[in-house]
């Protein structure tokens, strides 16, 4: 008896999801503003990557009159909470290398266009509702690494990476080289925190680091990075920022955070969605590689009010390395 | 790549002592509940409140010594309505501790987020820090100048209090009062003490104590409340306070031994080794050790049970 009731129990509540869904997808015809989700697979606040994504949707809305959304992971059920989206939305950003899963969603959702931010799909080509942005995020570390190299006195340069994975270290190996073609003696030492959440750790790496002589400390290590600035606040070095333009987002270590590598996370997602309202050009089953050409990877020093520790000559130097490398005149090595 | 012995240095110590600090301080707070028979794993909580009380108000207050004791007065509510739950209502203090854990992580991002109007991470130059602390007889000697002089003032206090919570514990009545709630509450309530009242004691001890590690944590160690920050530092406590047997000595050097292999960890990747390993090394460490009480206890209860039998 108990049995068969929990039975009926379950069918029902099986069925009312049915409906639900059933209900979420009459909705999407009927309304005429664009829905957009976005899914970090961390949280919003680390004030370069996930903050900047949002940026790009916020444009959207105040200029498109799209209706947007956000769902924050804090790294788990990235499964689910794409699927959630994908029930609310017409277009899904999943923002972080880690949405793996986005190539399992995607297929269930063909009405929906998929955008997945920072990596690359293994099927790709077979999933036409989906389009990768990747970032050539070693082009703009060459440059950082450049800077780095110019501005240590000790001939010992760092970085903190929040992991040892391929993005990661995408942005390391352009770092070192970009570091080797300023100086060819230049020592590069690095660490990997192996968290992007705890800036006390960041705070110890830097400080590792700053033992073995680096004066200058690239922090490729997200929310960790925080305790890299902190550090090099105490100890009078040098920090390098990244993804935003981290003297602006910081300003509170615009003393120490010399320049920053920024990728324009929002800016790409922005002109993906733009173009497909206004031309509904949409070219999924495809990675789009942003670089140093497309204008979305490139080297800030915060705005007028912002302490200036790069000279001009310097600033001059590496504008035309950066045109260099858009006209391929250096060849930067990647992990991607 | 680097020799493997210039991994051993200076900056190596200074960083263990700094990374055990506020583990030291969550973790004489832990081992007042051990001792009173109260499981806690409330501490990571704990600690997260008391980091994000205290960079509150030092940063509405522009004093550093009102968020510490902000702080503080938070672990103290904290501690009594945990032992509300926990010993006067009776709940499961498994669930309890995780259900605050949960609490403070969300409570914190909520207020973070209302109050500053910031996401992740607030740091701003009106956080006033703890001072860090300069000892002139220290410049004179050699080794342990360089290593204990210029830290975060908690990290002296931090000594203080294990020496304090060690005399507390085994050379005042409250302490026997308490240690006895644990291990025999019934003797206890003979004596006409209340085991119920001591065990609130040792749930504010531990408030106070997770207090005092979170004010370090955001104003000492950082200056910076960024979501999350614990990091786990309360759970890594708890096992302190396991492996160290709840003596205030033994944990301050299972605290020390975790934040040398952390420190360890960080440094060994410059001589080769893969970063996912070294970053695991701390919490191998960790079950390594607990396996060792375990395994120890067993034989040591097994020694006396043939003891008894044979005598």
């Amino acid at each position: 008896m108990k049995k068969s009731i929990s039975l009926l129990v379950v069918l029902a509540l099986i069925l009312s999801l049915f409906a639900l869904v059933g209900c979420g997808g009459d909705m999407d015809g009927e309304d005429e503003a664009l829905k957009v989700c976005v899914v970090v697979s961390a949280g919003f606040g680390d004030k370069s990557f996930n903050d900047s994504a949002k940026e790009g949707v916020d444009k959207l809305a105040e200029e498109k009159g799209v209706n947007v959304s956000t769902i924050e992971c804090n790294h788990e059920g990235y499964k689910q909470k794409m699927m959630d989206a994908a029930e609310a939305a017409d277009v899904v950003v999943a923002v972080g290398w880690e949405c793996y899963e986005v190539e399992e969603v995607a297929p269930e959702y063909p009405e929906t266009k998929f955008i997945w931010v920072d990596n690359t799909a293994e099927h790709i080509g077979d999933i036409p509702n989906l389009l990768c942005i990747t970032y050539a995020q070693n082009e703009g570390s060459f440059l950082a690494g450049y800077v780095a190299a110019k501005m240590s006195k000790t001939g010992v340069i760092g970085a903190v990476g929040g992991e040892d994975s391929d993005v990661i270290n995408d942005f390391i190996v352009g770092y070192k080289q970009g570091a080797e073609y300023a100086n060819p003696n230049i020592k590069v030492e690095t660490v990997y925190a192996g968290d992007y959440e705890d800036p006390a750790l960041g705070k110890e790496c830097a400080l590792s680091l700053k033992d073995k002589g680096a004066d200058v400390i690239f922090n490729i290590a997200g929310n960790t990075g925080n305790g890299i600035f902190a550090a090099a606040q105490e100890n009078s070095f040098y920090a390098i920022g990244v993804d935003a333009d981290q003297k602006l987002t910081n300003p509170e270590y615009d003393d120490v955070i010399i320049c920053s590598m920024k990728k324009e996370v929002g800016l790409s997602v922005f002109d993906v969605i733009a173009a497909y309202i206004d031309e509904d050009a949409w070219e999924g089953a495809r990675v789009q590689i942003t670089d140093m050409a497309t204008g979305h990877i490139s080297i800030a020093y915060g705005d007028e009010n912002s302490t200036q520790q790069i000279g001009d000559e310097l600033k001059s130097e590496v504008e035309a390395l950066a045109a260099k490398i858009v006209a391929g005149e250096i060849e930067v090595e990647t992990t991607r | 790549m680097d020799n493997f012995f210039d991994v051993f240095n200076m900056g190596l110590l200074q960083n263990t002592l700094r990374s055990a600090t506020p583990v030291i301080l969550a973790a004489m707070g832990g081992l007042m509940t051990e001792h009173a028979g109260i499981m806690n794993i409330g501490m990571e909580g704990m600690i997260l409140m008391g980091a994000f009380v205290a960079v509150a108000f030092s940063f509405t207050l522009s004093s550093a010594a009102m968020g510490v004791l902000m702080a503080v007065l938070i672990g103290i509510l904290v501690g009594l309505f945990f032992a509300l739950l926990v010993v006067k209502l009776k709940s499961d203090e498994f669930i309890i501790g995780m259900a605050l854990n949960t609490f403070a992580a969300g409570l914190t991002v909520y207020l973070l987020r209302s109050i500053f109007g910031v996401k992740g991470t607030f740091s701003d130059k009106g956080i006033v820090s703890l001072p860090t602390v300069h000892l002139e007889f220290l410049d004179k000697i050699p080794f342990l100048g360089p290593l204990l002089n210029d830290n975060s003032i908690f990290v002296y206090i931090t000594w203080i209090l294990v020496f304090a919570a060690w005399v507390f514990l085994y050379r005042t009545p409250y302490g026997f009062w308490m240690r006895a709630a644990g291990e025999h509450p019934e003797s206890l309530k003979t004596a006409g003490i209340s085991p119920i009242k001591m065990k609130f004691l040792a749930s504010v001890l531990c408030g106070i104590f997770c207090g005092f590690a979170g004010a370090h944590l955001s104003l000492g160690y950082l200056t910076m409340f960024s979501e999350g920050m614990s990091n786990d530092r309360g759970f890594i406590a708890f096992a302190c306070v396991i492996f160290g047997m709840a003596n205030p000595p033994k944990v301050f050097l299972a605290a020390l031994l975790f934040g040398f292999l952390q420190a360890l960890g960080l440094r060994l990747q410059s001589v080769g080794v893969p970063a996912d390993l070294t970053s695991i090394i701390p919490y191998v460490a960790t079950i390594l050790m607990l396996v060792y009480i375990v395994v120890s206890g067993e034989r040591k209860r097994k020694n006396r049970v043939k003891r008894e039998i044979e005598g």
